[in-house]
């Protein structure tokens, strides 16, 4: 099941194909006060939601998704942990990096259509991170790596947008790096994990401006996901609809720059999309790590 | 006024002279799912509130705070922004370092008389770090410093509980697993509202590990001051009635922690929080601060 928040008031709503149908009556006696809590609610409570919602779904319908305003997901999750320097870098790297990890600001948390804006900071470049983003569906606290997947409750489209060459010399600069407002795109849907058969073997995809950027997949993360949640829990306690975001692979980042737009898939989850805006204009040349590197290497040899 | 969380179902409270004086009458007029959530909304709304506040302080007799469990007054802030290395320590830094902060988990949130757990792990050291905590009071987004204080609901005593240096999982020391391990968040007893802090930029602040003083300097010596530190971190995030801002510490008077100690802080006249420290490998540390250490070394 796909789930999708839509509309000004952040309606629930099931992604069948390029359709939305509107399962907003079973929220009607959940009390809650914002679309997260709603969210966090329904997740914790699934196996009594599910088969509400299928009772409505089953009859298909729906509204094209083109028409629609679809929102994050999860529009604040109380926790965003994202994973640093997680994957082999397709070969590149010999062994895998320590594990490590930040907390981005659930500030940063926008949706499909939604626009990334490049702050007015002096940053020597702002990148697109695409990630495959683990949803939380039950209290995870001590998790050991073997019960992993039973506290997961589904997975996502996440960009982790971020900044470089900015904050203090040789410090942990996550804060200023990550947490901009708009520098975390997420969606369109939360794919619930039952539909997600292996999620250590998933294709990531990224388009900027229509040429494919990031193509790479989850089986080459460096610490697998169970051996990250058993970490990460080891360290805090997260909450259903809580995230995970599980790192990227660095070797197809590359810059973001008015203007352009930008689109992740990872799997069948469906595309999520986003412009960006930049009131300064910058611009940088259009091209990933490994292109970089390629290039340097050939004007070094020709030199 | 200084509001509590209290008891086993955080009721509202308002602490008055060592005691708290039940305002659930307030807290009946908030719908709200959890304790942060009603005080989210009370100090987003507290215009509306304040005056029945007062009137139930006054009038109302109050338990003894010692018979009272208090609870964090920010059970589970949506933001708690920490900044990193704030302060000139006591002269020597001959200037600010570059403005920086960390995303503290809200899972590290515990309160008075509450328990620091020290994880399993070898880390270098587990220090206590006493900070000035600022209350975010309505939604801030992109403030500028000269209207920085119009954001400041009040104040609150917390400390960074924070470990240093490897892990047994040989990752390198960063803001993540060194700030957000669960209890590493101590906060209140209560929060200080605003009117009753004249001077936020002129408050000792003081921390005490086995009764012993250990950290004892004023937020005049920070870094960069509560009007350019609500500037910049809104300028990178919005803040909501309810988010955290801890101002840094003076890390002169930083120590260890270990098994069975008694943490005590106070900034100004906040009232004391006061933790113990529980480590079920006992380790043990020299009882001394940095600045000890540095004196003793030398």
């Amino acid at each position: 099941m796909k789930l999708v928040l839509f509309g000004d008031d952040y309606k629930l709503g099931v992604l069948q194909g390029e359709n939305v149908i509107d399962v907003s009556q079973i929220t009607q006696d959940i009390r809650y006060f914002s679309p997260q809590e709603m969210m966090n609610i329904i997740i914790g409570n699934f196996d009594k939601y599910r088969s509400l919602i299928e009772a409505i779904t089953s009859n298909g319908g729906g509204t094209p998704r083109s028409q629609l305003r679809l929102r994050a997901p999860l529009p604040e999750p109380p926790r965003l942990v994202c994973m640093a320097g997680n994957y082999m870098e397709s070969g590149t790297r010999t062994e895998a990096g320590a594990i490590s990890a930040f907390n981005k600001s659930s500030s940063s948390v926008i949706g499909d259509g939604d626009t990334v804006i490049l702050p007015d900071a002096p940053a020597t470049v702002f990148e697109h991170e695409a990630e495959l983003g683990i949803v939380i569906g039950k209290k995870a606290t001590q998790v050991k790596a073997a019960d992993a997947f039973s506290h997961i409750f589904g997975y996502l489209n996440f960009v982790d947008v971020s900044c470089r060459g900015i904050g203090r010399p040789g410090a942990d600069n996550f804060f200023i790096g990550k947490s901009w407002h708009t520098f975390g795109p997420m969606g369109p849907a939360l794919v619930t994990s039952d539909e997600v058969a292996e999620p250590q073997n998933l294709p990531i995809r990224l388009w900027v401006q229509g040429e494919l950027r990031q193509d790479y997949n989850t089986s080459d993360m460096a610490h697998k996901i169970p051996a990250m949640i058993e970490w990460v829990t080891s360290i805090t306690t997260l909450e259903p609809g809580d995230v995970i975001a599980c790192g990227t692979n660095h070797r197809g980042l590359g810059p973001l720059q008015d203007g352009d737009v930008m689109e992740i898939e990872i799997a069948d989850f469906g595309k999520m999309t986003n412009s960006v805006t930049d009131s300064q204009k910058r611009v940088w040349v259009r091209e990933t790590h490994a292109q970089k590197e390629e290039r340097e290497a050939k004007e070094a040899a020709g030199r | 006024m200084r509001l509590v969380l209290y008891g086993d179902e955080y009721k509202l409270g308002v602490l008055k002279n060592g005691a708290v004086v039940d305002a659930t009458a307030v807290a009946n007029d908030i719908p709200h799912n959890t304790p942060q959530q009603l005080m989210s909304k009370l100090i987003a709304d507290f215009d509306k509130y304040r005056s029945q506040l007062e009137q139930l302080s006054a009038s109302g007799q109050g338990i003894p705070s010692d018979q009272a469990r208090l609870r964090a007054p920010l059970p589970r802030p949506p933001r708690l922004v920490c900044m990193a290395g704030n302060y000139m320590e006591n002269g020597t830094l001959s200037q600010p370092n570059p403005i920086s902060a960390f995303n503290k988990s809200s899972s590290t949130i515990i309160g008075d008389g509450d328990v620091i757990t020290i994880p399993a792990s070898n880390a270098r050291i587990y220090d206590h770090e006493a900070e000035l905590a600022i209350i975010i009071g309505k939604t801030a987004d992109r403030v500028s410093e000269e209207n920085a204080y119009d954001y400041i609901f009040g104040y609150s005593n917390i400390v960074d509980v924070s470990h240093r240096g490897k892990t047994d999982d040989g990752n390198r020391h960063n803001f993540f697993n060194g700030k957000s391990p669960d209890t590493f968040g101590p906060l209140g007893p209560s929060i200080v509202t605003a009117d009753e802090v004249a001077d936020p930029q002129n408050l000792p602040v003081k921390l005490w590990v086995q009764g012993d003083l250990r950290q004892d300097y004023n937020t005049n010596d920070m870094g960069h001051s509560i009007k350019k530190t609500i500037a910049w971190i809104s300028w990178i995030t919005t803040l909501q009635p309810g988010d955290v801002v801890a101002c840094g510490t003076n890390h002169r008077g930083l120590g260890p922690l270990q098994n069975g100690d008694k943490m005590e802080i106070e900034v100004a006249n906040f009232g004391k929080l006061t933790n113990t420290v529980v480590d079920a490998q006992k380790r043990s540390w020299p009882r001394e601060t940095r600045t000890q250490q540095q004196a003793r070394q030398s």
